[in-house]
């Protein structure tokens, strides 16, 4: 039986839980009130100690990452990124932290500020959620007016200056160094990687980013502990994540939960089961980027990075989307390749070309005027588009096609063999 | 090399590197054939067309070599089934939404789509055509340059050059995913003065001259190699010439030459189009003053001038003219106790020139006019004075004059008839050194075949000099 | 044309440089300003945001063009936002698309007649969990149906086009 555990969701649910006067109330920046008795190397300790994993969809190590900004640098500014860009299909749990609770994000990134020496802060979020950012642009003026943010924070003698930087749509600036680009004014085409391991650049300047709820998730580590975090989870998934449902179940929405939790246990106990009593298909486990899990796999399935892995898929963002008995994979396979073929950059030839062509390919099998060389069409171009190019794009879209066609061939065929006919 | 060079292991020979640079530069210098269209000796590599992939023992995935850094001992494939599996289908989808229309595209022949096709691809098309992406096509970008948006493969060449190199900034990348493509802002165009070369960079048939296309297919053209005569910068060129049946052997372009010393890969679009002033209002007759001649009977004449007139004698030669050329005008000064001079003021051009390869002075041996001790300061000169012209451009100012020209007196010219006019062949008919303004020597090869039987002006001043005249190669020795 | 910055905006821009490393980080946040001013981005704009910035035009415009949200052309007074993606797609976002054509009488991409509805698709909203959803410029209005897409209109019509 599933046991709530609310550590990022804990101020959700209170009425006006995004003013500072409810979130002061229920303990907003008392990790902050008692700097004093903390110091960077500690809070990094802590982060590390936790095992906390970024809960952007990569699942890396924060604690290491944060590593990568010791040092001098030559004296240059340290600055830190906070990548709210949430665009990926299925995923919508940072925006619940932007509206719910943008003070718990405003402490993480103060103590992460802290932590790694940098005073500009920097919050990158997408366009499309502007009702979101005006919520959170009320927080972070309400923090400067209550002398949280700004020259001294909370009276310590430490400058923290946050800014919200706008997006505007394009699901790439997801992508840590495309996100940098679009910072700096660019297209958001994601950069070469480095030779060797570094933080990320900011106009030349070592950065940090991470995403808006493993900032979230840092104010617990250090008021609580790392132990404290690490209790649940499991060993190398510790602590809990903003999974979220959508699609066919009855109560879609975002629900915190231990990672190792049993996906069938959760789509039950949080989302009421499949909608209308329906029989479950499959269930798309961590957003449109990873690979698509067949009833008998998800029944297998437990919500961590491993357990995931281990049935060929990914935990990804932890965004599940379930399908019931209705659902045409094709038409499904067809829509995730519409939205590959829009969000590709265009930067990288195997990525630009093949996202296209997919999509042109499906669209024919949809039409009925494919034939049987397609699938085999599909899978090769899917090879071409796996660990070729810059980024992790073309290869996230190659998994979840390959996927697709392999576990769900036979509704492939029938639009092959029929011909023409239904 | 600044460091010590190490050993890696390409296609199982050990080779000697230099590990400051990436893989695939040091790769392709060595004589590797790597496929690539981003990278670019001049321009770097952006990482963007994934053409460049060579396997590196150790590494799970293929690599991109533009991006590989050289560590000594590594081991490197070029060659084999899988990586050559990962080009051919990198190039497969560089081609699915490319118009394949080789047989009308000017660039064939000198396309690296169409040579890596040939050299990886050679597959059976997997595109249904209804599947291709069209874009616009024959957009006038401004400056000769002319774009076809369905041929780009977005190596971003173009876009880099007048970013980094000219710093003009005209072009981008617009729109995304396999909708973006190379543009200018709406309503502007090219407006740098070394535009045309991104034909030259451009790897396919999306940017290719307006002045060039349609006229000659590359598979005919003779390539030789020579010095741009527009100004005193000498940007090492290539000249594209060919011969056909009942044809002059004609020039259609001219094409920067690496030259790292002078203009590494570039030429200014004036000096890039300045083939035309070879070939186009020559003189091919000889006349005393506005009558025709035969050539023979003009020769006569001329050195009936030079033995029995009294005058004394003033030669103006033209400052683009070889030291070779310079040489034997001051030994034909010195048989007819002549005053040599070749005033340098008619070529100072401040508007041309700038801070990069166009420079103000305009003749393209000015130095090496310097260095024979030719006076360069114009004479003043009345019809008391017999002036022998040779293409000097101020050199038709007094009626006593004997003209040796290229070019037919331009007709909107005031300009007095000379008593005698011999015509005498272009630059590119003959061959030379020029010293340009840096003082760095450079060698013309003779590109034409004699078309006509214009002599060169060393065929004309042989009727004049003793055979037997060390003097003008001692001379010329001297001053180089 | 030309085009100048709202005193506003120009205040607000000044600040916000003061914020970051370099003015390049400005494009965006200008870029927003110039559609917010003239309701696309005109090449004037354009070039507004490349002085403010240090870019040169042609970046601009290569970055103007890169992101989904900004218009080189006028819309009409309200963009309809419909989310496409999965979650939307398999909670009926078809039949709100579909509703959506009939009552406008037009197609995705085109605008009404009267300029005031341009109807357009999207990619993924985030807002999965109330699907299916649409942003109506920048509100987000969820668990669509088309009777609830019936009012919605109703209202923005009767407001006559003022925000």
């Amino acid at each position: 039986m599933i046991k709530d555990i609310r550590i990022v969701s804990r101020r959700f649910n209170l009425p006006q839980s995004h003013t500072l006067e409810v979130a002061r109330q229920h303990g907003a920046y008392r990790s902050i009130e008692t700097l004093t008795e903390r110091t960077p190397e500690g809070i990094i300790a802590a982060v590390e100690a936790s095992g906390l994993r970024g809960k952007g969809g990569g699942g890396a190590p924060t604690g290491a990452k944060w590593r990568l900004m010791e040092g001098e640098f030559d004296g240059r500014p340290k600055y830190v990124v906070v990548n709210a860009d949430e665009s990926e299909p299925g995923t919508f749990k940072d925006g619940h932290i932007l509206s719910k609770d943008p003070h718990l994000l405003i402490e993480g990134i103060l103590l992460t500020c802290y932590a790694l020496g940098a005073h500009d802060a920097y919050i990158y979020i997408r366009g499309e959620y502007y009702e979101r950012q005006q919520i959170l642009q009320h927080a972070i003026d309400e923090a400067y007016e209550a002398g949280i943010l700004g020259q001294s924070i909370m009276g310590h003698d430490y400058r923290v200056d946050l800014t919200v930087h706008r997006g505007a749509g394009a699901y790439i600036c997801g992508e840590k160094s495309a996100l940098l680009e679009s910072m700096e004014g660019k297209r958001g085409h994601p950069r070469l990687k480095p030779h060797q391991k570094e933080p990320e650049w900011y106009f030349g300047n070592p950065t940090l980013i991470n995403n808006v709820e493993t900032i979230a998730t840092v104010p617990f580590i250090v008021t609580e502990g790392a132990d404290a975090y690490r209790q649940y989870g499991t060993e190398r998934s510790p602590g809990t994540l903003l999974f979220a449902l959508s699609g066919h179940v009855n109560r879609p929405g975002v629900y915190e939960a231990p990672f190792g939790t049993s996906l069938m246990e959760y789509i039950e106990h949080y989302g009421g089961g499949i909608r209308n009593g329906g029989t479950l298909k499959a269930v798309i486990p961590g957003g449109a980027s990873t690979p698509v899990l067949t009833a008998d796999e998800a029944a297998q399935a437990r919500l961590d990075y491993e357990s995931m892995q281990g049935l060929g898929s990914a935990l990804g963002t932890g965004g599940m989307i379930v399908m019931d008995e209705s659902v045409d994979m094709v038409e499904a396979l067809k829509n995730l390749m519409a939205f590959y073929h829009h969000e590709s950059c265009g930067q990288c030839t195997p990525c630009r070309e093949g996202t296209g062509w997919v999509d042109a390919i499906l669209a024919r099998i949809l039409a009925r005027e494919g034939n049987r060389d397609d699938l085999k069409k599909l899978l090769d171009i899917s090879e071409t588009m796996n660990g070729k190019t810059v980024c992790v794009f073309a290869p996230a879209a190659s998994s979840v096609i390959d996927a697709m066609v392999q576990k769900f061939e036979t509704e492939f065929l029938r639009y092959l063999d029929t011909g023409g006919a239904a | 090399m600044s460091t010590q060079s190490v050993t890696i292991t390409v296609d199982g020979t050990p080779i000697e590197v230099n590990p400051d640079r990436m893989l695939l530069p040091e790769l392709l210098d060595k004589g590797f054939s790597i496929p690539h269209f981003c990278y670019q000796e001049s321009l770097g590599s952006d990482g963007n067309c994934r053409m460049c992939m060579v396997e590196i023992a150790g590494k799970k995935r293929p690599q991109i070599s533009c991006d590989t850094p050289i560590v000594a001992g590594m081991e490197v494939r070029t060659r084999g089934e899988s990586i050559e599996k990962v080009r051919r289908d990198i190039l497969e989808l560089e081609l699915i939404n490319h118009p394949v229309d080789c047989p009308i595209c000017d660039q064939a022949g000198e396309c690296s789509l169409q040579d890596y096709y040939m050299e990886y691809g050679l597959y059976q098309g997997k595109v249904d055509k209804k599947e291709k992406h069209h874009f616009d096509k024959h957009i006038d970008l401004g400056a000769n340059v002319l774009h076809d948006q369905e041929r780009c493969v977005l190596c971003q060449r173009c876009v880099r050059f007048c970013r980094d190199v000219t710093h003009t900034d005209e072009l981008c990348v617009a729109g995304r995913g396999d909708h973006s493509y190379i543009t200018t802002i709406p309503g502007e165009t090219l407006h740098n003065a070394y535009a045309m070369n991104v034909t030259d960079l451009c790897p396919v048939g999306a940017l290719t001259s307006k002045d060039f296309r349609f006229q000659q297919r590359v598979w005919f053209l003779a390539t030789s190699p020579s010095v741009c005569h527009g100004c005193a910068k000498g940007c090492a060129i290539d000249i594209d010439h060919a011969k056909s049946k009942y044809h002059d052997d004609t020039i259609y372009r001219f094409r920067p030459r690496k030259n790292p010393e002078i203009n590494g890969e570039f030429i200014c679009d004036a000096g890039r189009l300045s083939y035309k002033e070879t070939q186009t209002y020559l003189l091919r007759t000889c006349l005393a003053k506005e009558e025709i001649l035969a050539d023979a009977e003009a020769l006569d004449r001329m050195k009936a001038i030079l033995t029995e007139d009294e005058y004394p004698i003033v030669v103006l030669a033209d400052a683009n003219l070889y030291t070779e050329e310079l040489a034997a005008l001051q030994a034909f000064a010195r048989t007819f106790h002549a005053q040599l001079y070749a005033p340098l003021e008619a070529y100072h051009d401040p508007a041309f020139g700038d801070d990069w390869l166009k420079s103000s002075q305009r003749a393209a041996n000015a130095e090496g006019v310097k260095r024979l001790g030719i006076a360069t300061e114009m004479p003043t000169l009345n019809d008391n004075t017999l002036v022998i012209n040779v293409n000097h451009p101020d050199g038709h100012r007094t009626a006593n004059r004997i003209d040796l020209l290229t070019h037919r007196p331009d007709e909107n010219t005031e300009r007095v008839p000379a008593r005698l006019t011999l015509p005498i062949a272009p630059w590119v008919r003959s061959s030379g050194h020029l010293i340009n303004e840096d003082g760095i020597e450079q060698y013309c090869e003779q590109v034409l075949r004699r078309n006509d039987p214009t002599p060169t002006l060393l065929e004309r001043l042989a009727h004049f000099l003793d055979k037997g005249d060390d003097t003008i190669l001692d001379n010329m020795e001297t001053a180089l | 044309m030309s085009f100048t910055w709202t005193s506003a905006h120009r205040a607000e821009l000044d600040a916000l440089k003061e914020r970051y490393p370099s003015p390049k980080a400005l494009v965006l946040p200008a870029l927003w300003k110039v559609q917010e001013q003239e309701g696309f981005l005109s090449l004037e704009g354009i070039e507004a945001v490349a002085e403010l910035t240090g870019y040169s035009k042609a970046e601009v415009y290569g970055v103007a063009t890169f992101y989904t949200m900004f218009h080189l052309q006028p819309q009409g007074t309200y963009t309809l936002q419909v989310c496409k993606t999965l979650s939307c797609a398999l909670n009926g976002q078809g039949t709100i698309l579909d509703h959506l054509k009939e009552r406008l009488g037009i197609e995705v991409g085109e605008t009404t007649p009267d300029g005031q509805f341009t109807l357009t698709q999207v990619e993924c909203l985030g807002s999965c969990g109330t699907a299916p959803v649409m942003q109506v410029n920048d509100t987000l209005h969820e668990h669509l149906t088309p009777e609830s897409v019936d009012t919605l209109l109703d209202t923005l019509s009767d407001k006559g086009g003022s925000l």
